[in-house]
């Protein structure tokens, strides 16, 4: 084994590898950009890094929600459901029944809240996985969705819901705004309040939570709800981009959102997660799609390139996070 | 706290690398602003957005079905020998669309962001993917919309290349009229709901059907465009009306062959089955006689007339502002000719 | 020994200059290791002398990196257990973790199952495995699932799995630590038979009285270097003690006395699962030891108490006022704080660090922003930790970094910052050291004499006896018999007296 004191970047040993722990995913991220800026120009420009910013909101909405689900020890299937809803309850809300733009946002972000608070309820409160609980509720999320929907596309024709998505502040799109905010929030969240704390406590060890007087019940379905919310407002990005409500949208969605959560280190053994990290695990995801399309890599190489490099970035993670035991 | 300056340089590079991005994107907006000028009067050339190359961008639909492989292969040998000829600069190579309207306007991000001057889009979504397409006809692209429309493409696009699916589904409503003569019961097996191409094929289904004595529908059921679906949806009303079913009458042929294929297990060879597309595998079953016909929808020749439009519109010659492939009747006599394909 | 050359400096198992460095840290330095057949070898040192790496070493968790093993003879090189178990070693450890779905008798012949072509002879194996627990006088058919048994049955069904395997030495890593004391007994009893047979056996425990008890020779260990082997009969308690930790060690328990003042908490005929009709009281600056046997309803008690489990029937008065507890966070509010006796349960969340796991508790006592206020729990958790004299190198690094005595100061901080006006401590010096274990019976004195009201649970008779004021032993879930430090102190009562009563005498 090498000597104890070496150092490595100024740092020693230890140090540098718990660092690399928390922010290696970051050097990750780093490389990545340099790696595609180089081989591609019209990458580097600002116009493509908001493309990105902006593609990656709705992922980062629904990897947020589902970092709090993983670290609680659990798992959210029904984001791309509660989109398809979303949409759906949008759709009929202002095509079919004339609401306005916000008063049917809120009501679609009620309903998404919901059905979060119900799976957080329902895992909670009987004890039941949360595998099995967000499967089936996705199952009757899509179903409900499809009924408000009657099976059909609906438009949205109303310029002023579009904008949503396209309206710049500035040179930045409203849902970077929404991703900024958002982020903060969660940040603080996670890491500076009560039931950021109680998350890393039921998710690490819950019957050490029990024991501590944490409540199982508010915190998963704390969690779940806030899952749900978030699975909301990206259903309203999503609907605002392509201006038509539908009950087929959003099949798999949990997947990009995992992997975002693992690539952030997120362990699926619950009570580890970053914010910061998420982040970063959402903008690799983003990159690898947007960084391929323009270099020209064929298709069917990216999603190989995707689970490759979870693999690579997880182990990688493994590596340095190694504990001497 | 070493660690926290390292991490707060990160950051620091994440944020810098994006606003010299920023610095930069301004001298491309100004830049692309006169090109826009400049085109207006050498609208003659191939080059639209006037950057000195010629670059076209391909958006799938996806590129996993068996319908959309054949198309995006062909669309790829094609555009890998203008690019080698030199009739056109580069090309996206084929980004997926991953059937799913969101990716898709990403996907037009892209070819914005690659500075694309023709891009062909096989839409998703009639509503949903149209953002994509009006996002690039916003930024000068000139646009060709293939295999069905999105709610602009009259308005916008440069050209829509497709086929007459209301026709199509005249197709199968005709063949089945004249194979099941006493006609009977059917069932119908839907495509995803709000499809453009499920909605004409339903519609020309419909136009036959309804007005015909002699059938009576049991049903529309939607099953996705997926074979395992519609192979459900038959054993169930072979169960449900026994003899009484004559027919099944699918949206696309994946799912005819599935049903066919379940009809003829049960021994029930006699109810007739087609759908629309023309997939190697409904081929082979017609060439074996399990199945009766199919309809064969020229997908490679829908893109390959896209390219054409390119083709012509680099030459300086005027394009048609649409233009329809034809459906092609595919039953034992003819099925060699495709299946070779 | 029927074989006559064997004399009595052969050894059935000699280590010779054993090194193991982990990354910087040198576990062990050239280690020694002399068992001789059929006896019962100590292993004493504290936590981290490197008793357990050595045990890695031997049944092939870990490969030394100098030094050589030979058993029975021949030099013995394995690369895990189950290979260790093939050459005739076997190793019970402290946390049993058998699969809770396997019936005893697929416990038993785990790996090496009966088979009928590539079935399994379900049948075979059941005779077998039934055949031996008859030889053992086993409570339970070989059916019987893993998670219908007491700890203490597990662990006998490890050492019938170990004999079962022809194992000529069995180590056992704190045999005793769940059991109590007639389950000690048999376990004794066992292990006597186990020698008689030949099979050599390492005790490693903490537990002096239980070392000197069973074993015949005793090798020490301390920093990961050996210091020497000695014959049980002849060596004293201190000498051990201070080969272990380098000095001598004065007093094992400091009790002091302090002022007991008004009741404080009081408990009416309060009855739950595994226990009834239990009615005590626990005055201000009062050591209440609570002792029994283990399943006697003592821990039941007090997990109903601070609302863990629930509560049938009773009353509770705090201060003179009755007060309801359903759930933790009640008993929380209203100061009354519980060390659970199992610390990797329901102790610490391990992967988040040391500040995170003292402060959770009292959170909602103490963070009443919306956003917290980290520098002020800072502040708590250092001093805090200077207090309990907590050993770590930041209070940001994860709670798993530490030593079991460590996480046990961890514990206790998190409940000491809720300022308790009830401590219960469920048996708190549990795998911990000796260094620590006097430190935390230091740190109970310390609470008494700020006036908490202080109730411990423990196994070990001689830390009931020398820490409390007062005793109550629980039979069969009810109280039976109290006993006043001023008893032991006259010589009235004593462990037989205790024991006694703990098992239903009068």
């Amino acid at each position: 084994m090498a000597k104890n004191n070496s150092k490595i970047l100024g740092m020693d040993r230890e140090k540098f590898r718990m660092f690399m722990g928390k922010y290696g995913i970051g050097v990750i991220l780093l490389i990545m950009m340099i790696v595609i800026a180089v081989m591609e120009p019209s990458f580097r420009t600002g116009s493509n890094m908001i493309n990105v910013a902006t593609q990656v909101s709705i992922n980062a909405m629904i990897a947020y929600g589902m970092c709090l689900a993983i670290t609680t020890e659990g798992i959210d299937l029904s984001v791309g459901a509660q989109l398809a809803l979303v949409s759906c309850v949008l759709g009929t809300l202002i095509s079919n029944k004339g609401w306005s733009i916000p008063m049917a946002c809120l009501a679609a972000l009620v309903i998404s809240t919901a059905w979060g608070v119900i799976n957080g309820f329902l895992i909670s409160k009987f004890n039941m996985f949360p595998f099995v609980v967000t499967l089936s509720t996705q199952l009757i999320i899509r179903g409900l969705a499809q009924l408000v929907s009657g099976g059909q596309a609906i438009p949205i024709t109303d310029a002023s819901f579009k904008q949503i998505y396209s309206v710049k502040i500035g040179p930045i799109p409203f849902p970077i705004i929404v991703l900024i905010i958002v982020t903060i929030l969660m940040y603080l969240l996670l890491h500076w309040t009560k039931f950021g704390r109680y998350v890393f406590a039921v998710g690490d060890n819950m019957q050490a939570a029990i024991a501590s007087g944490v409540s199982i019940l508010k915190t998963k379905t704390g969690a779940y709800a806030i899952s749900g919310f978030l699975a909301g407002i990206a259903g309203i990005i999503f609907t605002a981009k392509t201006a038509s409500a539908q009950s087929n949208i959003g099949v798999g969605y949990e997947t990009d959102a995992v992997a975002a959560c693992v690539l952030g280190g997120t362990s699926f053994a619950g009570g580890v997660t970053t914010i910061p990290g998420v982040l970063m695990g959402i903008f690799i995801i983003g990159f690898i799609y947007n960084g391929m399309n323009l270099i020209g890599i064929d298709s069917y190489y990216q999603s190989m390139t995707k689970g490759a490099v979870i693999i690579g970035a997880v182990l990688l993670d493994m590596v340095m996070n190694k504990k001497n035991s | 706290m070493k660690k926290k300056v390292l991490s707060v340089l990160l950051c620091a590079a994440m944020v810098a690398s994006m606003a010299i991005g920023c610095g930069s994107d301004k001298k491309d907006d100004t830049a692309g602003k006169t090109d826009d000028k400049k085109t207006e009067d050498e609208a003659k050339g191939g080059d639209v957005n006037g950057d000195g190359k010629l670059v076209v961008g391909y958006i799938s639909k996806n590129i996993v079905d068996p319908f959309h492989a054949p198309i995006n292969d062909y669309a790829k040998e094609t555009l890998d020998g203008l690019k080698k000829d030199g009739t056109i600069d580069d090309w996206t190579g084929v980004l997926d669309g991953e059937t799913d309207a969101n990716k898709q306007i990403d996907r037009a991000d892209e070819c914005i962001a690659k500075n694309c001057d023709y891009v062909i889009i096989l839409p998703a979504e009639a509503t949903a993917s149209d953002a994509a397409v009006t996002k690039m006809t916003d930024a000068g692209i000139k646009v060709i919309v293939v295999n069905s429309k999105t709610d602009s493409t009259d308005d916008v696009a440069m050209a829509y290349v497709g086929p007459d699916d209301v026709e199509a589904g005249k197709m199968l409503a005709q063949w089945v009229i004249d194979n099941v003569p006493d006609g009977g019961k059917y069932a119908h097996c839907q495509g995803v709901i709000g499809n453009s191409a499920q909605i004409q094929r339903g519609q020309g289904i419909e136009e036959l059907m309804k007005d015909n004595d002699k059938f009576e529908s049991v049903g529309d059921f939607p099953c996705e465009w997926q074979a395992d679906k519609a192979a459900n949806v038959a054993t169930d009303m072979m169960n449900q009306y026994g003899d009484e079913l004559k027919a099944i009458i699918c949206d696309n042929d994946d799912m005819s062959s599935a049903a066919q294929k379940a009809c003829n297990d049960a021994g029930r060879t006699d109810i007739v089955c087609v759908g629309v597309d023309g997939n190697e595998n409904p081929l082979q079953m017609v060439k074996d006689g399990e199945m009766g016909a199919t309809v064969l929808q020229d997908g490679p020749g829908q893109v390959g007339g896209a390219i054409d439009l390119i083709k012509k519109a680099i030459n300086g010659e005027t394009t048609e502002k649409e233009v329809m492939i034809p459906f092609v009747l595919v039953t034992k006599d003819n099925v060699d000719e495709y299946l070779k394909k | 020994m029927a074989d006559t050359t064997m004399k009595k400096e052969d050894y059935v198992l000699e280590c010779h200059g054993i090194s193991k460095a982990f990354g910087g840290t040198q576990a062990l330095k050239d280690v020694e290791l002399h068992i001789r057949p059929g006896e019962v070898h100590a292993l004493l040192g504290e936590n981290g002398a490197g008793k357990s790496t050595l045990m890695k070493c031997i049944i092939g968790l870990h490969q030394q990196d100098e030094g050589s093993i030979t058993f029975e003879g021949k030099p013995y090189s394995v690369k895990g257990p189950v290979e260790a178990l093939n050459a005739g070693i076997s190793m019970i450890h402290q946390e049993l973790n058998p699969e809770p779905h396997l019936s005893i008798a697929e416990s038993i012949f785990l790996k090496r199952e009966d088979t009928k072509g590539i079935f399994l002879n379900k049948k075979a194996q059941n005779e077998r495995a039934e055949e031996i627990l008859r030889k053992f006088d086993f409570p339970h058919g070989a059916k019987t699932l893993m998670k219908e048994l007491t700890l203490a049955q597990m662990q006998m069904v490890e050492i019938i799995k170990a004999v079962s395997c022809n194992a000529r030495m069995i180590i056992m890593d704190e045999p005793t630590s769940s059991l109590d004391s007639e389950e000690t007994e048999h376990l004794f009893r066992t292990i006597r038979e186990l020698k008689e047979k030949g099979v050599a056996i390492i005790y490693i425990s903490h537990r002096m009285e239980e070392i000197f008890e069973i074993c015949d020779r005793v090798s020490v260990f301390r920093d990961g270097t050996y210091i020497g082997e000695r014959e049980m009969d002849g060596v004293t308690r201190d000498e051990l003690i201070s080969m272990m930790v380098g000095r001598k060690v004065e007093n094992v328990f400091p009790k002091t006395d302090c002022e007991i003042g008004d009741v404080v908490f009081r408990v009416e005929g309060l009855s739950g699962k595994g226990f009834e009709n239990i009615t005590f009281e626990v005055k201000r600056g009062e050591i209440l030891g609570i002792s029994g046997l283990v399943g006697s309803g003592r821990s039941e008690t007090m997990r109903g108490i601070f609302g863990m489990d629930p509560i049938t029937s009773g009353k509770m008065y705090l201060d003179g006022e009755e007060i309801k507890i359903k759930k933790p966070s009640q008993a929380i509010k209203h100061g009354i704080c519980m060390v659970n006796e199992d610390r990797k349960n329901y102790g610490l969340a391990l992967h988040r660090s040391i500040r995170e796991n003292m402060a959770l508790p009292t959170l909602p006592i103490k963070q009443k922003a919306p956003l917290l206020n980290k520098r002020k729990e800072e502040k708590d958790c250092q001093d805090m930790g200077k207090m309990l004299t907590l050993k770590a190198a930041s209070i940001d690094h994860d709670a798993f970094s530490l030593s079991g005595g460590n996480q046990q100061k961890v514990v206790l901080a998190k409940w000491l910052l809720a300022d308790p006006k009830v401590l219960i401590l469920d048996e708190p010096t549990r795998g911990v050291d000796v260094g620590a274990k006097s430190e935390i019976h230091s740190l109970m004195c310390e609470f008494a004499a700020k006036g908490m009201a202080v109730i411990m649970i423990s196994s070990e008779l001689p830390e009931v006896m020398g820490m409390s004021d007062r005793i109550l032993i629980y039979h069969e879930g009810k109280i039976n018999g109290e006993v006043m430090r001023e008893e032991i102190l006259s010589g009235a009562a004593n462990q037989e007296t205790i024991l006694g009563k703990a098992f239903g005498g009068k």
